[in-house]
This record gives C-alpha cells, sequence and structure tokens, in this order.
C-alpha cells in the first residue's frame, strides 16, 4: 500500500449487529434503546452505539485490505451525525502516511449517510 | 540545525509518547535507561520522530542506531539532504 491508495466499503446497520452490539457490552443507556427518551433529547429516534462504527472500522482493517497481516495500532474517530437502525453508511478511506522503517500505515476515514459526512477520523496499522 | 537542539525535540517527542514529563534523554540514552521504551512503543517514537522531523528512516538505519544521540545525528543527515 502507497499513500493516495483509495478504500471504500458499504456498511448496514442491522437489527442483528445492534442487537448483538447490546447483548455482547451491556450497554442499555435508553439514548440506545428508548426512542421516547432519544426523542426528549432531539434524535430522530434511538441512536447505534458509536462503537457499532469501530466494529465496521475493525472489519475494514481485518477484511478489506490487500493484506491480512495487519493489526491495528491506534484509532481515533470523531462522531458529527447520530446513526440510526437501518442506516446504510459509506465508508471511505485513504492512505495518508507510510512508515516502512516500522511496517506501519496511516489513513484517514470517513463514514457517509446519504453524501453527509456522519464519522471520520484516523487510524494507524501495523504490518506484522 | 544543532545536534542539542534535535535532542531536545526529541526528548519532547519521547515525553508526549511515553506519556512521562520526567524523562530526560541524552546522546548516549539507549532502550535500557528508559522503562517505557519497549517494542510497541518504539514504533510509536520512531512513527513520531519522522513526523516531526519530516523524514523517513529505512528499517535497516534505525536498527543501526546504537542510541538516542546517533539517531538524532540521523535526523541531521536525512534533512541535509533533504
Amino acid at each position: 500500500m502507497v499513500k493516495g491508495d483509495l478504500f471504500s466499503h458499504e456498511f448496514f446497520v442491522s437489527e442483528k449487529i445492534y442487537l448483538g452490539f447490546i447483548e455482547l457490552f451491556n450497554d442499555k443507556n435508553p439514548l440506545h434503546t428508548e426512542d421516547s427518551f432519544a426523542k426528549e433529547k432531539g434524535f430522530e429516534g434511538h441512536v447505534m452505539h458509536g462503537n457499532i462504527l469501530g466494529g465496521f472500522l475493525s472489519y475494514f482493517i481485518g477484511e478489506c485490505l490487500p493484506k491480512k497481516n495487519v493489526i491495528i495500532q491506534t484509532q481515533e474517530i470523531k462522531y458529527r451525525k447520530p446513526v440510526y437502525l437501518n442506516d446504510k453508511l459509506t465508508f471511505k478511506a485513504e492512505v495518508t502516511e507510510v512508515f516502512d522503517s516500522v511496517n506501519v500505515i496511516e489513513f484517514k476515514f470517513s463514514f457517509e449517510k446519504n453524501n453527509d459526512k456522519i464519522a471520520k477520523g484516523k487510524i494507524q496499522i501495523g504490518i506484522i | 540545525m544543532e545536534l542539542s537542539n534535535v535532542i531536545l525535540q526529541v526528548n519532547d517527542i519521547f515525553k508526549e509518547v511515553l506519556d512521562n514529563d520526567n524523562i530526560l534523554v541524552k546522546y548516549e540514552t539507549t532502550a535500557k535507561d528508559v522503562e517505557e521504551w519497549d517494542s510497541l512503543t518504539h514504533i510509536q517514537l520512531v512513527v513520531g520522530i519522522e513526523k516531526h522531523f519530516k523524514i523517513r528512516f529505512t528499517s535497516s538505519e534505525i536498527l543501526g542506531f546504537k542510541n538516542v544521540g546517533e539517531m538524532c545525528e540521523g535526523i541531521l543527515k536525512k534533512q541535509k539532504n533533504g
């Protein structure tokens, strides 16, 4: 991989993913589980957990890159807009830095919904 | 830029990456002298240094540095050679 390489992937926030996240991590905060609570706070309905996007990011690094010998070293996600159940998200990533001396690659990435950026961030991986 | 200045800037990177404001690296400092400097933090130190000085080392250059001072001399050399 070299600087400027581009990647993209489509993700769907399914009920299976949402319920699976709650089952695994037990975060039942009303923002994520109660429409009435979420609407009181100004959202359209119950909001998906932000770290579901972290799971998508893990999938991208683990399964979508041309190399399988990779490990996440650091990551940062900034959330801009809420994600709801059954949203279709477009993930885009670009290689921004390559450090051959220590086998490190950095990406910037974004999640978009209907061309609207809902989250963005950076991730650093090591080639192991 | 002088070597002493490079070492000072590298020291700031060590403090930031290793999250320890008490670190004071010198020319002869090696990984054995800094508790938090292990194989994983080593990667972040190199990445931080290459980013800060806008240079790129090769893996053999990194392996060849015997201490912080030699690495700082390597930084100066890279900067001189553009």
